[in-house]
């Protein structure tokens, strides 16, 4: 390891300049790096730093095992040397320049992807102990760690466009909505803790129809009473999801159609109101708090509705078809969308005045199917894209984090599971999950 | 003459008192019974004289010649003359002592006006009335009669016995005998000797100085003003006074130093400028010999002389590359021999002179960059196909057609395989494969979203095929329209053109054409493909119409069809038009009245394709020579732009339903997008702009990309390769 450090430093001390560094982090102390400032070479890379603070933290803990950092100036991350990134932000090097350093973001490992029969068209990993899975054989499917199916979710006559869980009741039963091309959602209740040997098929309980085309997306409430969808008839509808015996008691608009039939009860609603403004088909909706609605559509606009009102507040225009959109980031507040061309943009709706985004990040080289906040980070954002490649994004850099590149076809849908694993669906009818991505 | 008038108008007033004075007193003696005589004599002169002078005159001169005569001829006559002559001087007498105002009596012009003529024929020739019992008419329009006349020998007599005879004259004019009186004839004989016809005139009378009075005031002198009353004047000695200041200060300056014109002029420079001053018609000045250098100096430094090698070197050079001049070193200028050339160089000087070309060349001096049309910036245009996002693989043959859905979510697409496909936009999933068996010409989506039908064309077919999609109420729907009573009672006209089958295999109808003469895209099958395009899906409606097209295009159908061709064909978007193109032209047809409105002219070698603009006044051509023409139906029937871009045949051309785009696409693997926007003003004419040249098909058999369509609604397009690759170009 001395010798690793060694070799770079002692083959640029003749051509190279040096640089006064500061390292610190808001890492626990096993990483925590005496903090000092020390002279490094000033054409290091990532990789050099990285080697650099590996070799101090050795210093002080023999048994430390080397890991990758990342390490960020004023708040951006190094992605080039460190001199040509000085020299690019414009930073004076004569001041000792603190770099505050992180844990490399990347994942670690590719896990065995699940097979489909079909294309895999919607993922949804909101829920630690199972993935949820759309496809375009008509079918939903539950999938453990470890590529076990567990339940597959059967009686769409069209291929499921979206899927999203909607609440656990206590641990055990869990409800999930899906939305499909056959123009209805369904609701779906089951065990998810149960185990078993072979996937059960298990029916819906509730069917939502209203919809005059197919529906293209859903999201569920935060408190999972209600879920919204977005069609290709223009509109959004909101639904409500509480079954048979939680509508008992409580008054609601809903009509309901006890609709016996030979194995179960199929209940079927229809949506409680509808939000009209959109001129094209609504590709893509989210529903972050309880009063609003983001949608995201065809017809170049992304727009935030008012629940209670049924209103849109507000309208960014964006020049291309929009295909997904997600909210997060800082305050839960930054808008991500991806679209009919390779360009990922953020816009911040608090910035006053402009409807310009704010980042845009366009290394993939396709259409973005998919793109989703980490739920916890305020920086990391996955993206897929018809290229085949699934993005790790960080705001603080425009490179992509990572590239993941296990499909072989175009990705179409792309969630994030357990807060370290990037799980993606495609064309080539895999659910790929990539694990170990560290982010604190 | 001046003394003459003043008298005259001195004697007007005197008239006056003569009058008075003849009323006064009656008892004058013979001297006023004269007086009157003359006057009313006088008076009758007057008269004559005005109506026609000089008749009058000449009768008075012969009168006068016959008084002569008859003075020459007798005593009495002389005696006569003596008494005129004393009566002359009596009256003499009397004009002196009588008063002065009467002797304008006579002259009065007023006198015509006392008495008015007796007879009024005008001014006509007496000669008229000759053979006339009357010679004229009085004033009040009454015949005046001739008198009698005396036989000549009767009035001879009566003449020589009246001794007062030669005094009298005829007036032929009032058929009376006038007799003169003595103050008459006195006037006349004065006249005769050539004196003033008044005795009173005189002739020779004193100068009157009739502006010379005695208290003259300011003599009238023309004496120049004498130099002492001159008085300077006072603004012009300001004047001066301000200019002595001005030069006093140096404001005006005199004696500026003129400007030197050069002794010296440029021996060696350019004439050119001499040239612009001379004002000669096409001046060209003779180009310039070369001048001498220092190699030609008599003594030139060392470098220039060749050295030996050189000079060898120069041997070897052919003779035009030769150097005609080799620097040569003298001590001395007196040692420099003659020039040895001098006379041949002089001479091709001149010869130079004498046969160079002297033209000037025009070159007009334009950058070709103004040349170009200004059209906007491409940026500015957008958004507009740019980027192939998205590929549908699927097929196995060339696509030949594609067609999109209205809401742009599917869009379906004909193989040469035999295959329909049915895709999605947004995954590039192929949702259905329509085995049909044999190669697709042309698929159309229904316009008309709730019924999700298909109409394909195959062979000698047409098929209208249901797609599957839809929910289950839109199934029923299609479902119903597509059944067919298996037995159709036979409709008289259609029977013979068409039968209405089921599909056997797929979920459809089959049209079947029995008139089997045409080309294989029948005719039939273009025009319910765009029957179905109207939205006609009634079924006795659909037939109506049919009917009626097949009638009134049959006789272009027939033509075209012998000719081997392919009919082109496309509706008006809102109004019942129907275009169809014929080799080199379009003809526009009106459906309702069932007769040709418009004949364009295209111009091109041969139509391939034909797209109509949304708003329906525009209309694009493509040809198989690569050409494309914009023809705007309110302009004329001349194509308003040709557009020559693709190098080989344009397959198809396409407009954008909303976004203002067209597009065309060749067999040279390319489509090309343009900006055409059509303006509701019509003053404005349509601006084209070529946006973009989307790339990317690759050739196979000679064709490229086969058919080209819009996103109905993003400005994307879909382009269908010979490659059996189909790819959507995105903004």
């Amino acid at each position: 390891m001395d010798m690793n450090i060694e070799t770079p430093e002692d083959q640029n001390e003749e051509n190279s300049r040096r640089v006064q560094v500061r390292f610190k982090t808001k890492l626990k102390p096993p990483q925590k790096v005496p903090s000092n400032s020390i002279a490094i070479p000033s054409n290091l890379t990532r990789f050099g730093l990285s080697s650099v603070v590996n070799n101090l933290l050795q210093a002080v803990n023999p048994e430390w095992k080397s890991e990758p950092f990342d390490f960020l100036v004023n708040g951006e991350l190094v992605r080039m040397s460190l001199e040509q990134f000085l020299l690019a932000k414009g930073i004076s090097a004569e001041k000792v320049l603190e770099i505050e350093y992180i844990k490399a973001v990347a994942p670690q490992k590719e896990e065995e992807p699940s097979l489909h029969d079909d294309w895999v068209s919607a993922v949804d990993g909101s829920n630690p102990g199972f993935i949820l899975t759309g496809c375009y054989d008509n079918l939903g499917r539950v999938w453990k760690a470890g590529g076990v199916c567990t339940h597959i979710l059967e009686g769409h006559c069209g291929a499921v466009s979206s899927v999203n869980i909607i609440k656990s009741d206590g641990l055990k039963y869990v409800t999930v909505a899906t939305a499909s091309k056959d123009q209805t959602l369904r609701l779906w209740k089951f065990d998810a803790e149960e185990l078993v040997n072979h996937p059960k098929k298990i029916r819906s309980f509730k069917i939502l129809r209203g919809h005059k085309a197919s529906v293209h997306s859903i999201a569920a409430e935060t408190s999972g009473n209600m879920v919204c969808s977005g069609s290709w008839d223009c509109t959004i509808s909101l639904w409500r999801t509480n079954d048979s015996d939680a509508a008992g008691n409580q008054v609601s608009i809903k009509k309901r159609k006890g609709n016996n039939q030979v194995e179960e009860p199929q209940l079927e609603g229809e949506a409680i109101s509808t939000l009209v403004g959109h001129t094209q088909c609504v590709s893509s909706v989210v529903w972050p708090q309880q009063e609003t609605i983001y949608s995201a559509s065809w017809d170049h606009s992304v727009r935030t509705w008012d629940v209670e009102m049924g209103k849109d507040l507000s309208d960014i225009f964006c020049g291309k078809a929009l295909n997904c959109i997600d909210i997060g980031g800082e305050g839960a507040a930054l808008i991500a969308a991806g679209g009919s061309d390779p360009i990922l943009r953020i816009w911040d709706p608090r910035k006053p005045g402009t409807s310009a985004p704010v980042f845009q990040f366009s290394s993939h080289n396709s259409w973005i199917s998919a793109c989703k906040w980490h739920n916890k980070s305020w920086f990391h954002l996955i993206s897929a894209s018809y290229d085949g490649k699934v993005m790790l994004w960080d705001l603080r850099t425009a490179w992509p984090l990572s590239v993941i590149d296990s499909h072989k076809d175009k990705v179409l849908c792309a969630d994030w599971w357990r807060g370290d694993s990037v799980i993606s669906g495609g064309v080539d009818s895999k659910l790929c999950v990539s694990s170990g991505v560290s982010i604190q | 003459m001046r003394e003459r008038k003043k008298s005259s108008a001195v004697e007007v007033s005197s008239v006056k008192k003569k009058k008075e004075k003849k009323t006064k007193d009656n008892n004058e003696p013979r001297e006023q019974k004269e007086k009157e005589e003359s006057q009313s004599i006088m008076k009758q002169q007057k008269n004559t004289t005005s109506r026609s002078k000089k008749e009058k005159q000449r009768k008075a001169t012969e009168d006068y010649q016959s008084l002569r005569e008859s003075e020459l001829s007798g005593d009495e006559v002389h005696g006569t003359d003596h008494d005129v002559d004393n009566a002359d001087d009596h009256h003499e007498e009397d004009q002196t002592d009588g008063s002065e105002g009467h002797r304008g009596v006579e002259e009065s012009d007023s006198s015509e006006d006392e008495v008015a003529p007796r007879n009024t024929i005008g001014d006509v020739p007496l000669e008229w009335y000759k053979d006339e019992k009357h010679i004229g008419y009085d004033i009040s329009g009454k015949k005046i009669t001739k008198k009698e006349r005396q036989d000549k020998l009767a009035s001879f007599l009566a003449n020589v016995d009246d001794s007062k005879s030669w005094r009298k004259i005829y007036d032929e004019y009032n058929d009376e005998e006038v007799e003169l009186t003595k103050e008459e004839i006195r006037l006349v004989q004065r006249l005769l000797k050539g004196k003033a016809p008044h005795t009173d005139f005189d002739q020779y009378a004193d100068y009157v100085d009739w502006f010379k009075y005695d208290d003259a005031l300011h003599p009238l002198s023309n004496a120049p003003e004498p130099k002492r009353r001159f008085i300077p004047s006072k603004w012009e000695s300001k004047k001066v006074v301000q200019y002595v200041r001005a030069i006093r200060k140096g404001l005006i300056k005199f004696d500026e130093p003129k400007e030197e014109e050069p002794k010296f002029y440029l021996l060696w420079g350019d004439d050119s400028s001499a040239a612009e001053k001379a004002n000669h018609l096409a001046y060209i000045p003779a180009p310039k010999p070369k001048l001498p250098g220092h190699e030609e100096s008599y003594n030139p430094s060392l470098e220039y002389i060749p050295t030996q090698e050189e000079l060898n070197s120069y041997q070897l050079m052919y003779e035009e590359d030769r150097p005609k001049f080799i620097p040569r070193r003298f001590t001395s200028l007196r040692s420099v021999p003659a020039y040895e050339n001098a006379v041949k160089d002089s001479f091709e000087r001149c010869m130079d002179l004498y046969l160079c070309p002297r033209v000037r060349k025009k070159r007009v001096n334009i950058d070709p960059e103004t040349l170009k049309p200004k059209l906007p910036s491409r940026k500015d245009l957008k958004p507009y196909p740019v980027a192939c996002y998205l590929e549908y693989k699927g097929h196995k043959g060339a696509v030949v057609s594609i067609s999109t859905e209205a809401s742009g979510q599917w869009f379906a697409s004909g193989s040469t395989d035999g295959t329909v496909r049915i895709w999605e936009v947004e995954s590039g999933r192929c949702l259905r494969v329509l085995e049909i068996g044999e190669a697709i010409q042309y698929v159309a989506w229904n316009p008309l979203p709730e019924l999700p039908v298909l109409a394909v064309s195959a062979g000698q077919d047409v098929l209208i095929l249901n797609t599957g999609l839809g929910n289950e109420e839109e199934q029923r729907r299609v479902k119903d329209l597509l059944h067919v009573e298996t037995p159709t009672a036979p409709d008289d006209n259609m029977a013979s053109i068409v039968s209405w089958l089921q599909h056997d295999k797929l979920d459809g109808i089959r049209l079947r054409h029995f008139k089997v003469a045409f080309s294989p895209l029948s005719i039939f099958s273009c025009i319910f493909v765009l029957v179905l395009d109207l939205g006609l899906v009634e079924d006795h409606l659909l037939k109506n119409l049919l009917l009626a097209l097949m009638f009134t295009l049959d006789g272009v159908f027939g033509r075209m069809a012998s000719q081997g061709r392919l009919p082109l064909h496309v509706f008006h978007p809102t109004r019942s038009i129907f275009f169809v193109s014929t080799k080199k032209n379009i003809r526009v047809y009106d459906l309702l009245k069932q007769r040709l409105i418009k004949k364009l002219e295209t111009g091109l070698k041969e139509v391939s394709s034909i797209a109509i603009h949304p708003a329906g006044d525009n209309l694009i051509v493509g040809s198989r020579e690569g050409k494309l023409c914009w023809f705007d139906m309110d302009l004329s029937s001349k194509p308003y732009r040709v557009l020559k871009c693709h190098p080989k045949d344009i397959t198809n051309v396409a407009f954008h339903r909303s976004y203002p785009l067209f597009a065309s696409c060749s067999d040279d693997c390319t489509a090309y997008v343009f900006h055409g926007m059509v303006y509701s003003d019509l003053n404005q004419n349509p601006l084209i702009v070529p946006l973009e040249i989307l790339r990317g098909h690759t050739s196979s058999n000679g064709r490229g990309v086969m058919d080209c369509k819009f996103h109905p609604r993003q400005p994307w397009l879909f382009t269908a390769g010979a490659d059996s690759v189909i790819r959507l170009y995105c903004h």
